[in-house]
């Protein structure tokens, strides 16, 4: 479904993925964890096509298709979705309006007829509610004044809506109190069916413990510098990521 | 003086009909004027010279007609190139509603349009002088003492490529009276226009204005709306321009009589290398008048906006308030705004507020909304076509605002942002 090979990424002039390869099947849930700048957001950010990541080198499909050559925009109609780390503050523009107009631009890519404003509306309730978000969050300005842990349901919401293909999750659950983390994770198993896979970015296991992985990778300077199943999160939190300076690269690596 | 100027004097010197007597004094005026150089500062902006270089060519054979606007409902009058296109005067006037030719008998027997001819806007503006030694046809608008006249004027202006074209509108809004007029400027191609009306408005009268200055493209066009308000007059004006080549448009609010209002919108949305400059005064002469104005653009690409808001408070003028304030969007780093209020206040007690802001647009926030599947245009538009529309919206006429709006931004989304 989703392939990436050696990917290379430049922000500026620094190089932040090093020759980055990753395998995404249909169903399956990567969680991808690492340290602090070992670019796991430039991967999120490379793959929904933000300006200014230069690609410079590799390629990423997406059911076969170049996502490489899209605009951000045909990425997501593609049914790529990046629950941001940071998500913007965007005053002026309700929740509503926003959720709207991106769910009729991807039914329109798809062909099909746009939502009945009715029924747009009972669903965006019915997201809400499943994120306990208060369906008033709806009538405010995209994230204006949300608190860190409001934002981040507001992303899960917006998944909710969008229904995407492939969905990746940048530290979703950080900032979040322990209610807010399973209401995330119900939010994400809810959506997990054989069609739809997930990259899940973290730093936690306690995430792990709700949103089982099928495989866990460890991001490096830039590469993955080891994979391995669930049982790969819990080691990391006993041990850090020190030990893994001196492993050698996994198959695949240069 | 150059050779424009001085052809233009000449050409208005063998000029003699009714307003000739009038015409002199902006004729001495005209014939002491020098051409604006780059230290001209009411000039200073403008690429002045690509006026006197123009060469116009009458091959350029277009012919713009002047479409109705959808549910208006107006009385449409057509100045084509400068010649008032007298069919268009056939209508069935409501009573107390009077529409002439300039050039007509009747319009010289008027002793409102004698006084008003030339007096109404600043004596020096350079181009306003070219327009009063040679516009020779153009309008006079009469409405009578309390009429009160539903359906809006509409002077849809004209002027095709290769034209050279001066037309001037009187019009005297008597007391109590009311009305609305639409001054629409139209032309694409190589052309020189210059458009001036003039609008007495009476006592506890009111005037709604709109001047949509959508000439684009190589037109050049010079003009302004100047107003004289009597006392508790009100006037909403509503400015909507596109750039050209050249395009300058002055507006001059005059508070003649006490507790008058103004309300002054404009707005400009500007591509490519286009330019429009905006001069606003406002002459606060008495007491108690209020004016606001809210002067919004959008300037994309390699093109420039000027902004000169002038607010004048003479000394006897107290309890007036004044507000003036300019918004701009900046898409790209080679587009210019040139944005300046000058506020002159001799009376001590008033309250005059100004500002003006440049933005630029929140290249995350556009991200954000297109990783959601919203595309470009459509994201630019939500995130910053609002302060645009705000003025759209404010515009009395619905269905003026319903017309304008689609052209706005379809406009906008056609910008890029660099
Ligand atoms: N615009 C930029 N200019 C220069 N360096 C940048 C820019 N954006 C990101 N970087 C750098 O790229 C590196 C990777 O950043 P990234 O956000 O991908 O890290 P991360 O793995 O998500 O870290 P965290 O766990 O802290 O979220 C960091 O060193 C960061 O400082
Ligand atoms: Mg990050």
């Amino acid at each position: 479904m989703l392939s990436i090979k050696n990917l290379q990424v430049r922000v500026e002039d620094k190089t932040i993925l090093k020759g980055l390869n990753l395998e995404v099947k249909p169903g399956e849930v990567h969680a991808i964890m690492g340290p602090n700048g070992s670019g796991k957001s430039t991967l999120g950010y490379t793959l929904s096509g933000r300006p200014g990541y230069e690609v410079e080198g590799g390629s990423v499909t997406i059911d076969g298709a170049d996502l490489l050559e899209l605009e951000a925009e045909d990425r997501a109609r593609a049914g790529l979705f990046l629950a941001f780390q940071y998500p913007v503050e965007i005053p002026g523009v309700s929740n509503m309006e926003f959720l709207k107009a991106a769910l009729d631009a991807q039914h329109k890519a798809q062909d099909k007829e746009p939502m009945s404003s009715r029924d747009f509306l009972q669903a965006a309730r019915a997201a809400c509610k499943q994120v306990n978000l208060p369906a008033e969050f709806l009538k405010r300005g995209v994230n204006e004044g949300f608190s860190g842990g409001e934002k981040k349901r507001n992303e899960i919401m917006q998944m909710l809506m969008l229904q995407p293909k492939i969905c990746i999750l940048d530290e979703t659950d950080s900032g979040l109190d322990i209610d807010a983390l399973q209401v995330v994770a119900n939010g994400v198993n809810s959506q997990r069916s054989p069609e739809r896979s997930f990259i899940v970015v973290t730093h936690y296991q306690r995430l792990l413990d709700y949103i089982k992985p099928d495989f866990v990778h460890v991001l490096s300077d830039g590469k993955i510098v080891k994979s391995g199943d669930s049982s790969l999160a819990l080691e990391l939190e006993q041990q850090g990521y020190a030990w893994l300076q001196d492993q050698p690269a996994p198959a695949g690596e240069e | 003086m150059t050779n424009w100027l001085s052809s233009a004097a000449q050409r208005g010197e063998a000029i003699h009909d009714w307003l000739a007597p009038r015409r002199q004094a902006s004729l001495r005026l005209l014939q002491e004027s020098q051409w604006p150089t780059r230290k001209t500062e009411a000039w200073k902006y403008v690429p002045i010279n690509v006026w006197e270089r123009a060469e116009l060519s009458t091959a350029v054979a277009s012919n713009i007609e002047a479409e109705p606007i959808e549910g208006l409902n107006s009385f449409d009058i057509v100045i084509r190139d400068g010649q008032l296109q007298a069919d268009t005067l056939a209508a069935a006037w409501p009573e107390g509603l009077q529409v002439l030719p300039l050039a007509s008998a009747e319009a010289a027997r008027l002793d409102w349009a004698q006084a008003t001819f030339a007096q109404v806007k600043p004596e020096r503006h350079l181009f306003g002088l070219v327009n009063d030694v040679l516009a020779t046809d153009g309008l006079i608008i009469d409405v009578a003492d309390g009429a009160r006249i539903e359906r809006p004027l509409r002077i849809v202006n004209i002027v095709n490529g290769g034209s050279e074209a001066h037309a001037r509108v009187l019009v005297r809004v008597g007391s109590g009276a009311k009305v609305s007029i639409v001054e629409h400027y139209v032309g694409n191609q190589l052309s020189q226009s210059t458009g001036f009306a003039e609008y007495s408005i009476g006592t506890d009268a009111e005037l709604e204005h709109y001047r949509f200055a959508l000439q684009s493209g190589e037109a050049m066009h010079i003009g302004g709306s100047h107003f004289d308000l009597a006392e508790r007059a009100t006037l909403t004006s509503n400015l909507v321009a596109f750039g050209s080549r050249l395009s300058r448009v002055d507006m001059d609010i005059n508070h003649k009589g006490e507790g008058a209002k103004a309300l002054l919108n404009a707005i400009y949305l500007l591509d490519g290398k286009e330019l429009f400059d905006l001069h606003s005064n406002i002459e606060h002469a008495v007491a108690n008048g209020t004016s606001e104005e809210n002067v919004r653009g959008i300037v994309a690409d390699n093109s420039r906006a000027v902004f000169n808001g002038r607010i004048h408070i003479h000394r006897h003028a107290q309890k007036t308030l004044a507000e003036l304030n300019n918004r701009n969007l900046l898409l790209s780093d080679r587009a210019e705004i040139n944005t300046k209020p000058e506020l002159e206040i001799y009376a001590d007690d008033v309250r005059c507020a100004h500002g003006a802001t440049v933005a630029e647009i929140d290249k995350k926030a556009m991200y954000y909304l297109q990783s959601r599947g919203i595309e470009r245009e459509q994201a630019q538009i939500m995130l910053n076509f609002g302060f645009i529309n705000e003025l759209v919206d404010d515009m009395p006429n619905a269905v003026l605002a319903e017309w304008l709006r689609p052209q706005l931004r379809q406009r906008f989304a056609a910008m890029e942002v660099k």
